[in-house]
């Protein structure tokens, strides 16, 4: 099948998580991704060893899902020499792409000034940590950069620590915005024949990324949006999160009259149907913390399906609270390739991996391979796409430029 | 300045958050976003649904989800209205739109439909639960695919309620608008119009999609249950110690080893302490202990001080900041990351602004969220060749209101 993105190579200076997913989801979609790596260690990724204070296992799924789709070129961009053979490539690609500081791109001669003129229609994309307008002189990891923007004092009950959102939650974000930015600067190119400089950076990623709230924190200023509100007191006691008998359900009904009449019809209570402090929707959301008792007490007297099985046929919207082993198991999530199956080679079997969340009907993405070893294309990649002789790829060997 | 999408006209019948942000940051680069309200049936989103966004002076989600839009307000219960949205379809490269599978067959807004109006259009859809699979017709609300995705009771401490953070929609608003510019890309090659699909659930999944190929790689139970924040696998990354006034420090230094030297200068303890004195211990066999230290020291000062040290020393780590951090922050000002707005009716606002920069095309505030109807008389004049007789007729017969 056709591939949306034939025929565009993107060179993948990147390590670690934000710059590598920007590059997946351009990957998963045909584009041709050389992941440009050091010799010797390689992405920082390749190095990891455990995941909240447990092995990772055989395989290294953090580096190998992400890196999927993929070629790996080592080369010692510290010599001169590795440097020129870089640029070389960059004449012949569409895209750089790197989440390296501007300095450490600049000590290596691949600042925007430099590739543009080696080739006026590259597209050089950035992921910055903190933006591309002045420079920031301090580390940007997924956690400090989300602490900084305000969010995580915004999660959980009042008198709880703040919530990370989740491993890398921030840089995936910074990721697709990325992916986003690379491929208008793509199509836009089509009519220019131009390139430029795209930059997304985690923290422009994260401050959007918590719009729900921090939007209306800045049209309005109101404390409550920057601070944590208990479950106890939601404004609108039927969408709220409930405890069933056996797990939690997530109840989202309209706070109308038909809805309630139907929940309590569902609850076999019509008294509190007739309850003259929750008869409308104001008086609901007024004495909203006496209902959300009442639905506590009424909710825990039955399972989650228990309850499903009683409000889907009265189309009262809800579903339970599920488990990473839910949605493992869910055919939601692997009939739609959210979720798919592949070869390891590192373990010589098939595993599960996070799948295409991007559905395109007549050029759909897929996984032909999962993240390459350390170099595996290196002596191809110069051979057939700069046309390098087998005799210079042997001296370059040699001099140590590439391993 | 050039527009990076300036060429490409998008047709948003949308009405939830997720989907209409996907047409705003595409009309953010210079896409026409024509915004199509149904006079007919003009059921709006409710943001305050959950209860928790009261309405303020001005509807900030709203306005962030219909930047850069027109409207274009038409009766689509009238044939003469249905008639304009045939002609403008045939004249769009996208059409985005959130309706259920269902009415969107019904009302003729399939993508079989479509096709035969404009052969290679480019058909956007945001959903719930994604286009196939057996719940694929559950209302797209965040709520209920963050609730399937696995990880709202792991997010907490022990013990506490699952959460739920509102942040798997704004993937999906990107996937949503990555797709369609892909497809975009791929119909300049190829002539060929398809289906672009992005839901909630796909959103929500990517968004935790760390700690859930964890789980399916190593499907230990450890991922399924919270874990306290004092029974992290470093101590020195990931944690969170409260410190005396109450305000939180969090540490992401991986590499301990590195940073130690400094670290324990500034926290108290001995460098050569035999309990911590290397990433082994830090992180293996002194692990829980360490946090407990940690937690002592962090709660002896208040927070500005722990601030103004590890500034100093230039360790990775961070006060857990409130909103108005960012709101004053200049460097997300600078960025546009935040805007500084005169808004014609509010007067002075802030606004998130630009996620993304680009030097030769960059997003800009061509028009805030337009009124109902704003620009129906412009649209039919200028994109279809109407006179102004014909739309004041149409309007007398309320097939647009303008």
């Amino acid at each position: 099948m056709a591939k949306a993105l034939e025929g565009i190579r993107v060179l993948d200076f990147t390590q670690w998580l934000q710059g590598p997913v920007c590059a997946q989801h351009l990957a998963d979609f045909g584009a041709e991704v050389i992941h440009v790596e050091r010799p010797g260690t390689g992405d920082g990724a390749r190095g990891v060893r455990s995941i909240k204070a447990l092995p990772v296992g055989d395989w290294n799924q953090y580096f190998l899902v992400i890196n999927r789709n993929k070629k790996s070129l080592a080369i010692d961009l510290k010599k001169k020499e590795g440097q020129a053979l870089l640029c070389e490539l960059v004449e012949k690609a569409d895209v750089f792409l790197s989440n390296y500081p501007m300095g450490v791109l600049k000590a290596l001669n691949l600042d925007y000034a430099k590739l543009s003129e080696v080739n006026p229609g590259l597209v050089y994309a950035t992921n910055t940590g903190y933006g591309h307008a002045v420079e920031v002189n301090r580390p940007s990891y997924d956690i400090n950069v989300q602490a900084l923007t305000g969010i995580m004092t915004r999660q959980g009950e009042p008198g709880q620590p703040p919530i990370y959102l989740g491993m890398g939650s921030g840089d995936t974000y910074g990721g697709i915005m990325s992916a986003l930015g690379i491929m208008m600067a793509l199509y836009q190119r089509r009519r220019t024949g131009r390139g430029q400089h795209i930059d997304a950076s985690l923290y422009g990623a994260q401050l959007f990324m918590a719009a729900p709230t921090l939007q209306p924190f800045l049209a309005s200023g109101a404390e409550g949006y920057s601070t944590q509100q208990p479950r106890a007191k939601a404004g609108n006691p039927l969408w709220n999160r409930y405890r069933a008998r056996d797990k939690w359900v997530f109840l989202c009904q309209e706070n109308t009259d038909d809805g309630w009449r139907k929940l309590c019809q569902s609850f076999g209570r019509s008294d509190l149907a007739d309850d003259a402090r929750f008869v409308s929707a104001e008086k609901r959301a007024a004495n909203h913390a006496e209902l959300i008792a009442a639905f506590d007490g009424i909710l825990a007297e039955r399972t989650a399906q228990e309850w499903m099985d009683r409000w889907a046929p009265l189309g009262i919207v809800a579903s339970p609270i599920q488990t990473l082993a839910d949605i493992s198991e869910d055919p939601q999530a692997w009939e739609n390739d959210y979720l798919m199956r592949t070869h390891c080679a590192e373990v010589n079997r098939e595993v599960e991996i996070r799948g295409l969340p991007i559905t395109l009907s007549k050029t759909p993405g897929s996984v032909e391979s999962l993240g390459p070893e350390l170099g595996q294309d290196t002596e191809l990649i110069l051979a057939d796409t700069l046309g390098i002789s087998w005799e210079r790829i042997g001296e370059l060997k040699e001099r140590g430029v590439i391993p | 300045m050039s527009k990076a999408l300036e060429d490409v006209v998008v047709l948003d019948l949308t009405r939830e958050f997720f989907a209409s942000l996907a047409g705003a940051l595409l009309g953010d680069f210079g896409a026409t976003v024509i915004r199509v309200e149904d006079l007919a049936d003009p059921r709006k989103v409710d943001h305050d649904r959950d209860g928790m966004h009261p309405p303020e002076r001005w509807n900030s989600l709203d306005e962030l989800a219909h930047r850069n839009k027109q409207s274009l307000a038409i009766d689509l219960g009238d044939a003469a209205g249905r008639e304009i949205l045939d002609k403008l379809i045939a004249g769009a490269d996208v059409f985005l739109t959130d309706v259920p599978f269902a009415a969107a067959e019904e009302k003729g807004w399939d993508y079989e439909s479509l096709r035969r109006r404009k052969a290679d259009i480019v058909y956007a859809r945001g959903s719930g639960l994604g286009p196939r699979g057996p719940d694929r017709d559950l209302p797209a609300y965040d709520e209920l695919a963050a609730a399937r995705t696995g990880v709202m009771p792991t997010l907490v401490q022990p013990g506490q309620p699952p959460v739920y953070t509102g942040v798997g929609q704004m993937q999906t608003a990107v996937m949503l608008a990555l797709g369609i510019v892909m497809a975009l890309y791929h119909r300049d090659e190829s002539g060929e119009g398809q289906i672009v699909d992005a839901s909630l659930l796909g959103g929500n999944m990517y968004s935790q999609s760390l700690d859930m190929q964890a789980y399916l790689a190593m499907r230990e139970d450890r991922f399924l249950e919270p874990i306290s924040r004092l029974d992290s696998s470093n101590p020195m990354s990931g944690p969170m110690y409260p410190s005396a006034d109450g305000r939180w420090v969090t540490l992401a230094m991986p590499d301990t080893d590195k940073y130690w030297p400094a670290f324990a200068e500034i926290t108290g303890l001995e460098v050569d302490d035999p309990r911590f004195d290397s990433h082994e211990k830090r992180c293996g066999e002194h692990r829980l202990e360490m946090m407990q230290v940690l937690e002592e020291s962090f709660s002896r000062r208040p927070g500005s001080y722990w601030k103004q040290k590890l500034d100093e020393k230039q360790l990775p780590a961070d006060l857990i900041e409130k909103y108005d951090y960012p709101a004053s922050d200049r460097i997300a000002a600078v960025n546009r990351y935040v805007l500084n707005l005169d808004h014609p009716s509010h007067g002075a606002i802030q606004s998130l602004g630009f996620p993304i920069y680009m030097s030769e095309s960059p997003a800009r505030l061509r028009s805030m969220a337009p009124c109902l109807g704003q620009h129906s008389a412009e649209i039919l004049q200028e994109q279809l060749g109407y006179t102004d007789a014909e739309i004041e007729a149409l309007s007398t017969q309320g097939a647009i209101r303008s």
